[in-house]
């Protein structure tokens, strides 16, 4: 069984064509930054979206003091979800199966995300494997795993999307949660396999936009011949989403400050910049 | 764009030359003692004529501007006796105008037996030139060369240019909206036109200019636009509809097509509203220019697919020439120009009210679904029935103000000069009537609801649901919310897109093809026009879990409460039937965000959804990229918009579950033209 929270049929920014992106429920990292909370935990989380909410105590009421099934229930504007599914690789597939013509028609495929999908991979290669010669096939990853798995899963799909995040192992251990050892590695894994693959950054400010975070990233990447980034810039509207986890967003980088993206440091190591 | 356009656009935007016309409404009550139709419509015309006033604005080559903002009053014991919006949603044939000129017309009526008929024709004509040369002497005046010097031919003569063949078509617009014609749509444009497009192109005249020329047309149309009586502004029928193929099937996407495409692109304005006629054989190059003009955030292109439409039409009668000729009346309502008198939009049909008083009624008395599905197609037998009452002859159409005479029309109708009769009298070929089927989707989601929780689950009991409704859900809170997580349409769950088409087969069996007692037949869609409101208005709480007067879905679409799951799975949801059976038209609408173009890739994406939808035997398509505007309302009002998902750099959320501050963020980052 894997946790999912989420299947997205439009995403158009993860991968070529029109893709299904399923968003896997889980992640060993903690980025400071972190825009898909929910993505986290691998446990399901009962959310209340903040919108419309009358503050009549209702839900916490009938879950004594915490959200519940029951929450979901009393609640009279419906603004309380369970974030987080359990399924099998089978009915995955069978969710996915009736659009998979769509989405070949299109040049797409079905990507998935997460959370990280390399943390569930039982569930994550036998979805894989299930739709092998079906459709083009995508991992969005974190690049956080052992070298076997991340094996096993490059051998499974035509696309990766990678993140690379901090060059430094200190820093990125402060914001991610996690060193970067085994990150760099399969990244190396992954630009000398000759699979079709793209880099991401996403740019925060102050953290890992630094001219010196930047410069390293791009000479680690040159060297290893790779010639195309795609930066995200942070948008302020990362936070949005803590609150309905009843958490808070706190970041140590003033979130307001634009982040600086660079380009012309990619440029001069022969790196093509797009911006998403 | 030229400088020239520029300069035209600006002075269209700041909206200052709106004050040179007049804000008085003239009353010529009293003054017209006319009794027969036509004795009133050109009494009406003369004295309209003569009040106008030649106004000519910034670089305008086109003029006919209307001099007073709204039209004159004209009352008999306090009833309007020439009332405005009647007839209206209607295509024209202008080429019956347009290709012999009007003095040709004219001999040619001359010729004809003296009755009121056509008297009426040739008055309007008379009229109609009279007026043209005192717009020259005005234009010479003011030192309008160009169009001084246009009007010395058109509209007497046929265009020798595309320039003047838009001119003639400005003047003829002009005529109908001073006597009251709403709605009236240019049809198949790129067609038409396209004769004087080639022939101007054949004669070396240069794309730029014939392209400067088509965009000064395109802003000419749009300087009237807020004196249109429309439901919203900009809700005044100037659509226009692109492309679509020939008998044997070859593309008809001409130069003219493309054109009038960039036009649209460059100038964003509202007008025209362009449809696109795609099939399975259209190029991918054509859907990528229809995704950049969905990326401007107009709401146009809509969609046509003539894959289902044209053999749709074929099925109810029309004959194959003329269904391959279709075009759409103002909003969606597949119509042949200038074939006829089709009032497409004469009446609606509330599913979710049929479904509600249904289930007030028959729910305790039904053992089964089945039963319950059987008492829902009787509901549906008896509206069809009590509507088709109302409408089921020439007199109560009359009383209903429909099916006006109108000598212009009939001018641009085919077969009334022949026939001697009006357009509106049966002189022509088609004199179908069509019915809205509004709320499709809160109809099924209702009936699915009721399905799943009290026959197949059987979860909660009949009288705790009826007591439910009645109280508009007050104190039922967890069953509302039971309801709500019912399968909803959009989903791509078969559970409730199966009861879809069991009500459209209902609709369509019992209404397509019954006679209409004016010569025509019924004929069942899939809209709603502005029923989705005034409906949801009327309609009480619904088992979908939707409460007492919210709106309906607009159209073919997921209703509010629905939770789609993506793009992908409402088009199936909403592909699963033959469209072509109820083929009166109304689009599947969906809205993306504006991140979606985010970059190019964007507009590559949402070009492979649109062939998609057609692919999967889709009829007809709208797709909204999200302002501003809707935005802001959906802030105020979040219950209106529970589905509206908006893309924030790496993710996607609901807009309604995000905090205030990134609502306002998104408002602030994101781009909309108006
Ligand atoms: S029950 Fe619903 S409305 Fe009431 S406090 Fe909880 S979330 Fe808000």
């Amino acid at each position: 069984m894997g946790a999912i929270f989420s299947v997205e049929e439009f995403s158009t920014f993860d991968g070529p064509g029109i893709r299904m992106t399923v968003f896997m429920k889980g992640c060993p990292l903690r980025c400071m930054w972190c825009h898909n909370p929910e993505g986290q935990s691998f446990h399901s989380q009962y959310v209340r979206s903040q919108n419309g909410c009358l503050h009549c105590g209702a839900c916490l009421a009938a879950g004594g003091g915490i959200l519940t099934a029951d929450s979901i229930s009393v609640c009279p504007q419906n603004l309380i979800r369970l974030c987080g599914t359990e399924i099998s690789p089978e009915a995955m597939i069978q969710e996915i199966e009736g659009k998979l013509w769509m989405l070949n028609a299109s040049g797409g495929g079905v990507t998935f995300s997460g959370g990280e999908p390399l943390a569930q991979p039982d569930f994550l290669m036998s979805c894989l494997d299930m739709l092998e010669g079906k459709t083009h096939r995508a991992i969005q990853t974190s690049g956080f795993a052992s070298k076997e798995i991340f094996a096993e899963a490059l051998k499974r799909c035509e696309y990766v999307l990678y993140d690379l995040k901090l060059m430094d192992s200190e820093l990125h251990k402060k914001y991610t949660g996690v060193d970067n050892r085994c990150i760099l590695e399969n990244y190396r894994t992954l630009a000398t396999s000759g699979k079709p693959f793209i880099t991401r950054i996403p740019l925060i400010p102050c953290v890992n936009d630094t001219l010196d975070n930047i410069t390293q990233t791009a000479q680690f990447m040159s060297q290893l011949g790779v010639t195309k980034v795609e930066l995200l810039p942070y948008n302020k509207a990362a936070g949005a989403k803590y609150k309905m986890l009843g958490r808070e967003y706190i970041t140590d980088f003033d979130p307001s400050v634009p982040p600086q993206s660079h380009t012309e440091v990619f440029e001069h190591y022969g790196i093509g910049v797009k911006i998403l | 764009m030229t400088e020239r356009v520029q300069r035209m656009k600006r002075l269209l935007l700041d909206r200052e030359y709106r004050k040179e016309r007049s804000e008085e409404i003239l009353d010529f009550s009293g003054d017209i003692d006319a009794q027969t139709d036509y004795g009133i419509f050109t009494a009406y015309m003369q004295k309209t004529l003569e009040n106008e006033k030649p106004l000519f604005y910034g670089d305008d080559i086109f003029g006919f501007n209307r001099s007073y903002a709204h039209s004159a009053i004209c009352e008999d014991n306090g009833q309007p006796c020439f009332p405005s919006h009647i007839p209206c949603n209607n295509t024209p044939d202008y080429s019956l105008l347009m290709k012999p000129g009007l003095d040709r017309v004219m001999t040619e009526l001359r010729q004809k037996p003296k009755n009121d008929f056509y008297d009426a024709l040739i008055k309007v004509l008379e009229l109609t030139l009279a007026f043209c040369d005192r717009y020259r002497q005005a234009a010479l005046e003011s030192g309008n060369q160009k169009l001084y010097d246009a009007l010395s031919n058109v509209p007497r003569n046929s265009p020798t240019s595309f320039y003047e063949a838009c001119l003639f078509q400005k003047i003829i617009i002009f005529i109908l909206r001073v006597t009251k014609h709403e709605h009236i749509t240019y049809g198949r444009f790129d067609q038409y036109m396209y004769p004087y497009f080639k022939a101007d192109l054949d004669r070396g005249v240069s794309q730029e200019e014939l392209f400067e020329t088509l965009e000064l047309y395109f802003l000419s149309i749009n300087l009237d636009t807020d004196t249109y009586i429309g439901m919203q502004a900009g809700d005044n029928g100037q659509s226009m509809v692109l492309g679509g193929f020939d008998a044997a099937g070859n593309s008809v996407f001409n130069e003219l097509s493309r054109m009038c495409m960039e036009a649209s692109l460059e100038l964003e304005v509202i007008d025209p509203k362009i449809n696109l006629r795609v099939s399975k054989r259209t190029p991918d190059e054509h859907y990528r220019l229809g995704a950049q003009l969905t990326k401007k955030g107009l709401g146009f292109p809509q969609y046509c697919n003539d894959d289902v439409v044209v053999p749709g039409l074929i099925k109810l009668g029309y004959a194959p020439e003329d269904a391959i000729d279709y075009t759409v009346a103002a909003c969606w309502e597949f119509i042949i120009p200038g074939k006829g008198l089709e009032a497409p939009n004469v009446t609606a049909m509330n599913f979710p009210l049929v479904v509600r008083e249904v289930i007030d009624r028959h729910l305790m008395d039904s053992p089964d679904f089945a039963t319950l599905m059987k008492h829902v197609e009787q509901g549906i037998i008896d509206k069809i029935e009590f509507l088709r009452a109302r409408y089921n002859s020439l007199e109560k159409l009359r009383q209903h103000r429909w099916y006006r005479c109108s000598p212009i029309m009939s001018l641009m109708t085919q077969g009334c000069m022949e026939s001697g009769k009006d357009f509106a009298r049966f002189g022509s070929h088609y004199y179908n009537l069509g019915c809205h089927g509004a709320g499709i989707s809160t109809a099924a989601d209702s009936l699915a609801a009721v399905k799943k929780m009290i026959y197949d689950d059987q979860s909660i009991d009949k009288t705790t649901l009826l007591t439910a409704l009645k109280n508009n859900f007050e104190g039922f809170a967890p069953l509302r919310n039971q309801l709500l997580a019912c399968p909803k349409m959009g989903s791509d769950d078969d559970y409730v897109d199966a009861i879809a088409g069991q009500i459209m087969d209902y609709f369509a069996k019992n209404l397509n093809g019954k006679p209409n007692n004016i010569g025509g037949i019924w004929r069942a869609g899939t809209g709603s026009a502005m029923e989705y409101v005034r409906f949801g208005k009327v309609t009480p709480a619904t088992p979908d879990g939707r409460m007492n007067g919210e709106p309906l879905a607009c159209s073919f679409s997921p209703t509010l409460q629905a939770k789609p799951k993506g793009p992908l799975s409402t088009i199936r949801s909403f592909t699963k039937f033959d469209l072509s059976n109820i083929i009166n038209g109304g689009p599947l609408t969906m809205e993306l965000h504006s991140n979606v173009f985010r970059n190019t890739d964007g507009e590559e994406k949402v070009a492979s959804l649109v062939k998609l939808f057609v692919l999967s035997g889709g009829h007809q398509l709208q797709l909204n990229t999200l302002n501003r505007q809707q935005l802001l309302d959906a802030q105020e009002h979040p219950e209106k918009y529970p589905n509206l998902v908006v893309r924030v750099w790496g993710w996607s959320g609901y807009f309604r579950e995000l905090d205030p501050e990134y609502q306002n963020h998104i408002l602030q980052r994101t781009q909309f033209m108006v």
